[in-house]
């Protein structure tokens, strides 16, 4: 059987360092592929070699046979434009850098169709049946991509990359910068024209349960090599790979909350082409020959559609055809070093008989940015208790930031006010009582600053009275071993930068901590070690949680109460629990059903008592 | 680098033997031949500026009687100009006031430019006017016609003309920081202080100066080039240093009477002007490109290995 897509140990090397050290693929005609990965597995790199867009400096070799046409990996630019422009096509994540934003939309789209000499007329039509089809009006041919929302310049980009009459259309991360509704309505918009074309697609994402939902097949890449490949379905349900599993259950359910996430200790390692398997260190399944032997695809079970690169489930299921892998779930505890630290002072939680003071309270903010048509926040007012975690749900533009920016003082709201209660007296201003941590852990820290350094000087601003922590003790804190206090950012990784700037927020002493989307730009596994980690040092600090998010199976992990907020407005507020099990606004509804791979929410609800 | 930050660390964790940066600076430029070359002549100018002091009252010693003499006279390899001074001592005496003023109209420069740079950039609103308005008249200005008129009102002078200069090149540097400060200050890392509550001289000194440093390095080299090559000028017009005076613009327009008798009289000096300023900023350039993949350190530690 030939494939359309075949990919045979496909090798990446930049100068003697493998970036892949040899991928398998095959794609079959008509049909999407996942391909799923975590930042570091290579899964770009990957897109890049299959698009002839590698950069200068690193080389491919191998074979990959498009539609039964042999493809010249180390060809000519000149040679990849004629395959790029016809055959095979690229749709990247960011719809606010893939338009020239000076030229209008129409013209964009006109770059890459085919036909020659045309009339204006003709022209005019021909962008107006190619808007068409992505699901926008006409007149967007004569705007400029920044008139347009996210959703609508990814629509804008998909119709340029269609324009050229690919057979493959490759996305890569397609609707990782937009929002969860905006998010279905393109990836719906994906497959009704692959559908309607009969197209290949190649889907690149790190989300694990969009993949599940979106793709026939599924192929799980790690460290430059791809571990798992199967249909979806069954790659989901029961998945093989160690790996496979240990991602499937970072993610975050949107239907239940549990007590601790289970996490993966470490990081994705760099490609190597030392044999042996790459998950192996953090492996929970791990004998001593999987970091000595030679691992490769190989088949899983009988039915022959799956393959995993495991020298452990690959045998144990050979055996048992018909059941899933037995695969003990993975290690639940965050295994960073932490050490004991709950005895560190609590901030007075008050009276111990469960009335909590307050200790944010919002009242009746609004605040309207210049030159704005809408408030950006229309009369906003919530509570936040000692100790208590309370998320704050939307999309963007729903006012959530500038809430977020309003309680620490960054923005100055037109009318309303934030208290926070003091710990004595009944008002206290004293800001450093408020610390924020954002969503990109790529620009939270100083580039020109040593962890130490930065630590340091947070720390000396606690107020007198409180206990003043060390480096050493807000490090390991966040799990995070000492001697990073001599590193400057750019040594660390993402989520290693997070736990700094969660630190960082942490040593002023601080009784409420404001997280704006501070989860959302980390890998799944990533996520899942920052949520427990948030999660102890609220029980261990007695820390009260802001917790800003657009997903709301994070947002039902880490918060006991809830608002949803829309057009700057609290449209639905309660129990966590009570308002995503049964959502009463519609907007809700529609969140809730925009997450991929979400339950169907029942619609109908008794009224409340 | 600076020392708080190693007071800070208090890990004990063992040190890795990384070569230091200095040390890393100095091979990757061995890779480099052009850098080479012109670090040379930069350190064979500092060494010139050391050393000729001592050598400087000869080098004025005028001999009338002897007058030009051409390249290859015994005792004077470079021949000797119109009041009998030997030109190579003259040149290497020039060396000073060619590359002190300079460096001081940079330094001014880029202290200048840090200051009200940051200040204006930070603290936006009504300084951010006045700043900014110093800026543009300055800069609408023809710099070196004015410094032409001021030589001339105030008689001339080279530290008059030096601060002149710094007065010319800093909004050029003030412009440069205001810009980089304003990128900066949205920055959630700067936030992060602001709600940290540190003071605002602090976060500017401590946070937002620091990644504003390399390209304020960059542009001090180039203002030294700039300078050596406007005070030679001024000082070829009349208006820098006194008559009489070991100077290269001096030299170059002393030169032009006795081109046929002695060439090398107005040559050399050109030349030196040129090498100097161009070996100025090669290794301006490079020392820049150089910190500044240091700070871009942030791009790299995101790309997937």
């Amino acid at each position: 059987m030939s494939a359309f897509v075949e990919v045979d140990d496909l090798r990446v090397t930049a100068g003697d360092a493998p970036i892949l050290p040899g991928v398998t693929l095959r794609v079959e005609a008509g049909t999407t592929l996942g391909i799923v990965g975590e930042s570091g597995s290579g899964k770009s790199m990957l897109v890049k070699a299959l698009t002839g867009l590698l950069p200068r400096g690193v080389t491919a070799t191998g074979s990959y046979r498009l539609g039964g046409t042999e493809v010249d990996l180390g060809g000519s630019d000149r040679a990849w434009r004629r395959i790029r422009g016809s055959r095979v096509v690229l749709v990247l994540q960011d719809p606010f850098t893939s338009l020239d934003p000076l030229r209008r939309c129409g013209t964009q789209i006109l770059d890459s169709a085919p036909g020659g000499r045309r009339s204006r007329a003709e022209r005019r039509a021909d962008v107006a049946r190619r808007l068409a089809e992505v699901g926008l009006p006409e007149h967007v041919a004569d705007q400029y991509p920044h008139e347009l929302s996210g959703g609508m310049r990814q629509r804008v980009a998909i119709a340029a990359a269609l324009a050229s009459e690919p057979e493959i259309l490759v996305a890569d991360e397609p609707t990782t910068a937009l929002d969860v509704t905006t998010q279905r309505s393109i990836l719906d918009l994906l497959a009704e024209l692959q559908a309607s074309r009969g197209m290949t697609l190649v889907l690149i994402t790190h989300d694990l349960r969009l993949a599940q939902e979106r793709c026939d097949d599924l192929a799980v890449m790690y460290a430059g090599t791809v571990v798992e490949t199967g249909p979806a379905d069954q790659v989901f349900t029961s998945p093989a790979h160690p790996y496979t599993r240990a991602l499937h259950d970072a993610i975050p359910p949107v239907d239940a909350r549990l007590d601790r996430m289970p996490t993966v200790a470490g990081s994705v390692p760099a490609a190597t082409d030392a044999p042996g398997c790459p998950f192996a260190p953090r492996c929970p399944l791990a004998q001593e020959r999987c970091s000595t032997d030679p691992v490769r695809l190989g088949p899983l079970g009988s039915a022959g559609e799956r393959e995993v690169a495991c020298l452990v489930v690959g045998e144990t299921v050979a055996g048992h055809p018909s059941t899933g892998p037995d695969v003990p779930p993975v290690e639940p505890a965050d295994a960073a070093s932490r050490s004991d630290t709950s005895a560190s002072e609590a901030p007075s939680v008050g009276p111990a008989d469960g009335a909590k003071p307050a200790l944010l309270r919002v009242d009746g903010l609004v605040k309207q940015f210049r030159g704005a048509t809408a408030r950006a926040l229309d009369g906003v007012s919530l509570e936040v208790r000692a100790g208590e975690s309370v998320g704050i749900v939307g999309e963007s533009g729903s006012g959530k930031t500038t809430l977020a920016r309003c309680v620490v003082g960054l923005e100055r709201p037109d009318e309303g006010s934030v208290r926070v209660l003091g710990r004595d007296g009944p008002v206290n201003p004293g800001p450093r009582d408020v610390q924020i941590v954002f969503q990109d852990p790529y620009s939270a820290l100083n580039p020109a600053l040593s962890i130490g350094a930065m630590l340091a000087e947070a720390a000396s601003v606690a107020p007198p009275g409180a206990h003043r922590r060390t480096v050493g003790e807000l490090l390991r804190l966040v799990g995070l071993p000492e001697h990073y206090a001599r590193r400057r950012p750019a040594r660390l990784s993402g989520g290693e930068r997070q736990r700094v700037a969660i630190a960082r927020a942490l040593a002023p002493a601080p009784r409420l901590l404001v997280c704006d989307e501070s989860v959302s730009a980390l890998d799944v596994s990533v996520q899942a070690q920052v949520l427990n980690l948030l999660a102890d040092l609220r029980d261990e600090l007695g820390l009260a949680l802001l917790f800003i998010s657009h997903d709301l199976a994070v947002v039902r992990q880490i918060t006991d109460r809830v608002h949803v907020m829309r057009s700057g407005r609290v449209v639905e507020s309660g129990p966590t629990e009570t308002v995503l099990a049964a959502p009463q606004h519609p907007y809700t509804r529609a969140l809730l059903a925009s997450v991929p791979g979400a339950v169907l929410v029942p619609v109908l609800q008794e009224e409340p008592a | 680098m600076s020392g708080a930050d190693v007071a800070t660390t208090t890990a004990r964790a063992p040190r890795r033997p990384e070569p230091s940066r200095a040390r890393r600076a100095v091979r990757a430029a061995r890779r480099v031949p052009g850098v080479v070359t012109a670090s040379v002549v930069v350190l064979a100018g500092v060494a010139v500026l050391v050393v000729l002091p001592l050598a400087h009252g000869s080098a004025l010693d005028q001999d009338i009687v002897l007058g030009t003499t051409p390249a290859g006279t015994p005792g004077h390899p470079l021949g000797t100009d119109a009041l009998g001074r030997d030109v190579l001592a003259l040149t290497l005496a020039g060396a000073r006031s060619a590359v002190l003023g300079p460096l001081v109209v940079a330094l001014g420069s880029m202290l200048l430019g840090a200051l009200l740079g940051t200040l204006a950039g930070y603290r936006e609103g009504a300084v951010d006017a006045v700043v900014s308005r110093y800026v543009d008249l300055t800069l609408a200005m023809p710099a070196l016609l004015l410094a032409i008129v001021v030589a001339g009102v105030v008689g001339g002078g080279y530290w008059v003309t030096v601060l002149v200069l710094v007065v010319l090149f800093s909004p050029g540097d003030v412009r440069l920081v205001r810009t980089a400060v304003l990128q900066q200050k949205h920055r959630p890392y700067i936030e992060a202080t602001r709600v940290l509550g540190l003071s605002g001289p602090r976060v500017m000194a401590r946070h937002v100066f620091p990644n504003v440093r390399p390209l304020l390095l960059t542009s001090f080299f180039l203002n030294i080039a700039y300078a050596i090559v406007a005070m030679s000028g001024l000082s070829f017009l009349g208006l820098g240093v006194s008559a009489g005076a070991a100077d290269w613009g001096r030299q170059l327009a002393d030169g032009r009477e006795i081109l046929y008798d002695n060439p090398a009289a107005s040559v050399v000096p050109g030349l030196a002007i040129i090498v100097v300023a161009t070996a100025v900023n090669v290794v301006g350039d490079w020392l820049s490109e150089r910190l500044d993949t240091g700070m871009s350190e942030l791009a790299e530690g995101s790309v997937p290995a």
